[in-house]
């Protein structure tokens, strides 16, 4: 679940920073062109690749609710912890893309 | 209503809010905690100690038990102990029985024998509390069910009313006074979203046939018990023959389960016309193998001869829909990590609402922030918030307090614990009328915090099962409960602490905002 | 919807009375006719087609409440809940008559 968990938690935040006025705060310099569109891509890449996997190792039942499960946590955690640990969160998100799914493959 | 859908929706949300928000803020911190009702009643009944899982001696133990013990019931029924639930728990229909005319007991795995643990409802009363409210049947499951369809509107009204709801989809400010109550109070609601219409709208389910009767009468007619028999798939068990036959073993049952669905743990086990020829056992499937209530799981065997006889029908579209629902309510598939999640998903509901109360004062609070008394109808709310909230919290530790210190010999002491809850409870709102709000949160906030950050101390002392035994011996249960009891002390404490530093702040924000339109505070968001 | 501090006209009072009342009753009317209808006119087995009806019957009355205030009058709430539940129960009546003939 933890792997599931960080692959989520890196898709949301990245929707995050696909705002303008999110990007602009959380990372203080003005997004180029393309880059606000890849993020949101990527979020989303992220998130269905996330649900797929949830699904596959445990099934539809179980998977779809864990895997919405952990995206409320990941959200909550994001949105609350944000205010006071903006730097913390960023690096879990970006160590999260490689952590999560070696965590998916070698911890199932 | 005059001023458009969304105003009108922000009316509603909050006047119903307001009303049902009391009641809705205890269903949902008691649900919560029934989220782990097994652990709660292990803490409350320490004497009964986890063994091995040994399903097939425990049928033995079991079935002697009741051979020796009711041998004249028409109905056993039998609860394995899983990993949650050490207890062995066994039953009997009889007409001198207990509540719904049924015998109970919790025999010990080891050696078949009563268990000696002090009498405590645990777990039980807080679960039980949650959807019936401690009222006379039916009323309290119509009254929970209610406010459950009450929260459900809540919820719609306030998607409808948030303006902004992707654009501040990611939003929280604190420290901005009714800005950052109203961010929270929004921010939990949405990112959590989805449990919150789950546990809803699956409320309304559970209870639908009792609340929303018109649809099976109008289709079974008088024979409402024929739509029950068509939903879970069961035939009614065959009149006893009047002939003695001595029940099968039911160890031997259990390993043919085993063959037919390998790895599946059993749940219930029901014998009917148990010693008769015409004896039938049913097996059930555990309802924590499954997100879904499955009444397909299920065997059911000749009594006398062992002979398969049937398997539970499959599941329709629609049945399955309904099943889900249920399962997802209940939660039993969840193991450790998706339990605490549901936990936390449990708080945040309760959040949602308490966030709501204090904010439908808070804003009318500031209107009158320059005199001393609050008008009567805004004390009155203001007294039924401290209440509902720390006030039930503080019941909550009670109750614990009391299964501690109670001694284990007195007759009904499981009684006296649900008393000393509602007798707390009581005096915190008397103690909210007597004292200033502000006083009053802040001294049952940190009455509060003392309850429950002793409560692992008084554990060990009393019982000697503190964290210093419970965690080196591997009892999770135990232990987190207390590291729970010890989190929640903490959090209390952080919370009265914020408030006895608010009075200066909150007073002089209080008269900045009375002086300047009300443009931020006034309508929805 | 911002509230003077006089206390409000007794007209207003009976509005939010009459439309609580649609909403609460009304509502609950037109959910259990809504779940009556479709239990005896969904083509599904009969204890799908009851238990489709049980489950659908609470947005019926979901939509009430909603309907019932956000209407432009406390007569509009009641008729726009009354007259569905009568048209369901025209409907249902129908559906049970022609299945018990």
């Amino acid at each position: 679940m933890a792997g599931i968990a960080l692959i989520t938690f890196a898709g949301l935040v990245a929707l995050c920073l696909a705002m303008q006025k999110h990007f602009a705060d959380l990372l203080r310099r003005k997004p180029r062109p393309g880059q606000l569109r890849l993020l949101r891509g990527a979020g989303w890449l992220l998130l269905l690749a996330s649900l797929v996997l949830s699904v596959h190792l445990r099934g539809w039942a179980h998977g779809l609710v864990q895997w919405v499960a952990v995206l409320m946590a990941g959200a909550t955690v994001w949105v609350f912890g944000l205010p006071y640990l903006p730097r913390l969160l960023l690096g879990l998100a970006a160590v999260s893309v490689v952590l999560g799914p070696l965590l998916v493959v070698y911890a199932g | 209503m005059k001023e458009g859908f969304r105003q009108a929706m922000a009316w509603l949300h909050t006047w119903t809010g307001l009303i049902f928000g009391w009641l809705l803020f205890a269903i949902f911190l008691t649900g919560t905690l029934s989220y782990f009702k097994e652990e709660i009643t292990h803490w409350s009944r320490p004497e009964v100690r986890s063994q091995a899982l040994d399903p097939t001696h425990a049928l033995e133990v079991a079935q002697r038990y009741l051979l020796d013990n009711a041998g004249h019931s028409g109905t056993w029924f039998i609860r394995l102990p899983n990993a949650r639930e050490a207890g062995l728990n066994v039953g009997y229909r009889d007409t001198h029985g207990g509540p719904r005319g049924v015998v109970s007991q919790t025999l010990d795995t080891q050696t078949g024998e009563p268990l000696q643990a002090r009498d405590s409802r645990g777990g039980e009363f807080f679960y039980r509390f949650h959807f019936q409210l401690q009222m006379p049947h039916p009323y309290g499951r119509w009254l929970s069910t209610f406010c459950a369809f009450i929260m459900l509107l809540g919820l719609v009204t306030g998607i409808i009313t948030h303006k902004k709801f992707f654009k501040e989809f990611f939003t929280f400010r604190p420290g901005k006074g009714q800005r950052s109550w109203l961010d929270g109070h929004n921010a939990i609601g949405v990112l959590v979203l989805p449990f919150h219409l789950m546990i809803s709208y699956s409320s309304l389910v559970l209870f639908m046939y009792l609340v929303m009767p018109a649809g099976i009468m109008a289709s079974y007619g008088n024979d409402t018990g024929k739509y029950f028999n068509d939903l879970f798939g069961r035939n009614d068990a065959p009149a006893p023959a009047q002939v003695a036959a001595p029940l099968v073993p039911l160890a031997g049952l259990y390993v043919r389960v085993q063959e037919l669905q390998p790895g599946a743990r059993i749940g219930d086990i029901q014998v009917q016309n148990p010693g008769d020829r015409n004896a039938r056992v049913t097996f059930s499937q555990s309802s924590a193998d499954h997100v879904a209530y499955r009444r397909s799981a299920n065997w059911t065997f000749d009594g006398t001869t062992g002979a398969l006889l049937s398997q539970g029908k499959p599941e329709s579209g629609v049945m399955m829909a309904a099943f889900s629902f249920a399962g997802l309510h209940m939660g039993n598939f969840a193991g450790p990590w998706l339990r605490w999640l549901y936990f936390f998903f449990g708080l945040a509901g309760t959040a949602v609402i308490g966030t709501g109360l204090v904010m439908w004062l808070g804003k009318r609070q500031l209107k009158h922030a320059g005199n001393e008394r609050l008008p009567g109808e805004l004390r009155l709310v203001e007294v039924l918030n401290i209440a509902s909230m720390s006030g039930l919290l503080l019941a909550v530790a009670g109750f614990f307090w009391a299964n501690r210190l109670i001694p284990l010999g007195v007759q009904g002491r499981a009684d006296w614990e649900v008393n000393t809850f509602f007798i707390t409870w009581g005096l915190t709102l008397v103690h909210a009328m007597l004292r200033s709000g502000h006083r009053a949160w802040a001294e049952q906030l940190a009455l509060g915090a003392l309850a429950f950050a002793l409560l692992p101390l008084l554990n060990a002392l009393t019982t000697g099962q503190g964290l210093n035994h419970s965690l080196p011996a591997g009892d999770w249960a135990m232990a987190g409960f207390d590291l729970t009891a010890l989190a929640t002390g903490l959090f209390l404490a952080w919370l009265a602490g914020k408030l006895s530093r608010k009075p200066r702040a909150a007073a002089g924000r209080a008269r900045r905002a009375a002086s300047t339109p009300p443009a931020e505070t006034a309508g929805a968001s | 919807m911002t509230r003077k501090t006089a206390s409000l006209p007794l007209s207003y009072r009976l509005a939010v009375t009459s439309r609580s009342l649609a909403a609460l009753l009304g509502g609950y009317l037109l959910a259990s006719m809504a779940s009556v209808c479709i239990a005896l006119v969904a083509p599904l087995p009969q204890v799908d087609a009851t238990l489709t009806g049980l489950l659908l019957s609470f947005v019926f009355y979901l939509l009430a409440f909603i309907w019932c205030f956000a209407c432009r009058s406390a007569l509009r709430a009641w008729l726009g809940v009354l007259t569905p539940t009568v048209l369901l129960s025209v409907i249902s009546g129908l559906a049970y008559w022609m299945t018990s003939a």
